[in-house]
């Protein structure tokens, strides 16, 4: 089975500074691989072990991606190669964009039977570039998916729903995004950082894919977020009991208790 | 005559996600699902319904491609989905059928006749953005709750479905009770000002005498195995709306308040009175959170 994980290696915005303007310096955060996108790989490499294989890295961002931190911090999770699409006007691309790259490479790959990615990217969260790699490719794509197991030439996975669980089977190839829980991954010890050293990196020129331009707004401003007003009615909590009783009042009379 | 937004749902909870629509729109609500979520959507006071039918076999991720060419079909200025799982396999087929760009986590929607016009929260509401398009967008939103029935029933296309690629061949009703802090009224959430594990035990009290979840914000989400992922609070965690948030000992950056921005009141309990969380809350108490929730607890627990 050949199997591509798609993965994101990026800053976590919680580590981001948020000028007055609204713009964004990203400077104090560190990218890294993504702790979903290591549960994809773990799901991965079980399915390797099970059914015999490949599992390849695929990323798609600005330069950095190509950096030999983020080659030995994607290797070093049990991928046996990587495919990166590096270009500066692939940083923080939007989600179809990077969609559109994803698919071009993954046919490059050629033969591929698999596309897992991890639950979520950590910077921008939306969980659609899934969806839109397999609407782009024509396959079937299931979200919080548990580990799969082969059955034949077919893929039977488990999946939360909103009332409860469904296996489903899967008809190959297809994408799938992996629940966070849906395995523990291995923590990467000194021996797979350095085999990850040794393992082939190929990188693939965006010009070289085709791409259609992205769709652009005809306007966009970006902003601080507006948090509503808040009341900031200060409780003197000097007698801690006397405060609690008195915010337990204030929250009766209010209705919100 | 097509409606200007066209929004996708395999379940009736899409009432914020009509609350959103500013002005008097026509909106199609395409139901990939069962009877039950049509007839709950019928008097929902929508334009119209076009309802392709799931089924104990047929789950809605199967009908991609017929969704994303019925939506190609009615070319609309806006698709418009709940962020939801199989939602997004629905919106990620039409957006790619209409060519169009997807945004996440749009807060508002106007459409114009020309332009559709919106705000949405980038980076999981670190900054958020106001644009216009001119061309077909497909968006996600919050889906919310279902909404209360206007009286009129609106007429239901019903379309044939043709699934490809996904069989469901078993399912399991959950016995689980997970934390759902989305869902929650009351949420009680602690942070780095808590010193110990045993001391989680102080917050469940309070938790319980105020008949609330419990959620955390990020320092004790990582790098500890206090609390549950799922506890998390955050602009990279959850986004949660109670109606009473209490924040214990949480010092309240912009990165956790954008996630309970949606709360219609903030307590907040800190022993540092220069914590940015009480510019941002609507009760505080300045003092030791090892003092104070156990009054409150007491004084919860008086009141019943």
């Amino acid at each position: 089975m050949k199997i591509v994980i798609a993965y994101k290696w990026a800053a976590n915005p919680q580590d981001a500074d948020v000028a007055a303007d609204g713009r964004i310096d990203w400077s104090r955060a560190k990218s890294g691989f993504g702790e979903y996108d290591a549960v994809a790989a773990e799901v991965a490499r079980r399915l390797v072990d099970v059914a015999g294989g490949e599992v390849i890295g695929l990323s798609v961002g600005g330069p950095e991606i190509a950096s030999g931190l983020a080659r030995k911090g994607a290797l070093s999770r049990g991928l046996d190669r990587l495919v990166i699409v590096a270009d500066p006007s692939l940083d923080h691309a939007d989600p179809v964009t990077t969609a559109r790259v994803l698919a071009a490479a993954v046919e490059q790959i050629g033969d591929v039977d698999l596309v897992l990615t991890g639950d979520a990217s950590v910077d921008v969260a939306g969980k659609i570039v899934p969806a839109l790699l397999a609407a782009r490719l024509g396959w079937p794509t299931l979200a919080d998916c548990g580990q799969p197991t082969v059955t034949g030439a077919a893929l039977t996975v488990d999946r939360a729903t909103a009332g409860g669980r469904q296996q489903i089977t899967v008809q190959l190839p297809a994408v799938l995004s992996t629940a966070p829980d849906a395995v523990v991954p291995r923590v990467p010890g000194m021996k797979d950082i350095l085999a990850a050293a040794k393992r082939p990196v190929q990188e693939l020129a965006v010009a070289d894919l085709a791409i259609a331009p992205a769709t652009l707004p005809v306007s966009a401003a970006v902003s601080r977020p507006q948090l509503p007003s808040r009341r900031r009615h200060m409780i003197d909590a000097t007698d801690p009991a006397a405060a609690a009783r008195s915010l337990v009042a204030e929250l009766t009379a209010a209705g919100t208790l | 005559m097509s409606s200007p937004i066209w929004m996708i749902t395999t379940s009736p909870a899409i009432g914020g996600a009509l609350g959103l629509v500013e002005g008097d729109v026509e909106v199609t609500v395409l139901v990939v699902g069962d009877q039950a979520t049509v007839d709950a959507l019928t008097e929902a006071g929508v334009t119209a319904l076009v309802h392709v039918p799931t089924s104990d076999t047929v789950p809605p991720e199967a009908l991609a491609a017929q969704v994303g060419q019925l939506v190609a079909e009615a070319s609309p200025s806006v698709v418009v989905a709940p962020a939801r799982g199989p939602e997004r396999a629905l919106l990620a087929a039409a957006a790619t059928a209409l060519d169009a760009p997807v945004l996440p986590a749009v807060t508002s929607l106007r459409v114009d006749e020309y332009t559709v016009s919106l705000v949405r929260g980038l980076y999981g509401g670190l900054v958020a953005a106001t644009e216009t398009y001119s061309g077909p967008i497909a968006v996600l939103v919050d889906g919310g709750v279902a909404p209360a029935p206007t009286g009129t029933a609106v007429p239901v296309r019903q379309v044939a479905p043709s699934p490809a690629g996904l069989t469901i061949v078993s399912t399991s009703a959950s016995q689980q009770a997970s934390v759902d802090l989305g869902s929650a009224t009351r949420v009680v959430a602690v942070g780095r000002g808590l010193k110990a594990r045993e001391d989680v035990e102080l917050i469940e009290k309070l938790a319980a005498a105020a008949g609330a979840q419990v959620g955390c914000s990020r320092p004790l989400a990582e790098g500890q195995d206090w609390f549950a992922k799922d506890q998390y609070v955050g602009i990279s965690g959850q986004h949660i709306a109670p109606d009473l948030y209490l924040a214990i000992g949480i010092s309240g950056q912009l990165q956790h308040m954008a996630g309970v921005r949606g709360a219609t009141t903030i307590v907040a309990i800190n022993a540092d009175e220069k914590a940015p969380v009480f510019t941002e809350c609507d009760y505080g108490l300045v003092g030791d959170l090892y003092d104070i929730v156990p009054a409150l607890t007491a004084a919860l627990t008086e009141v019943g």
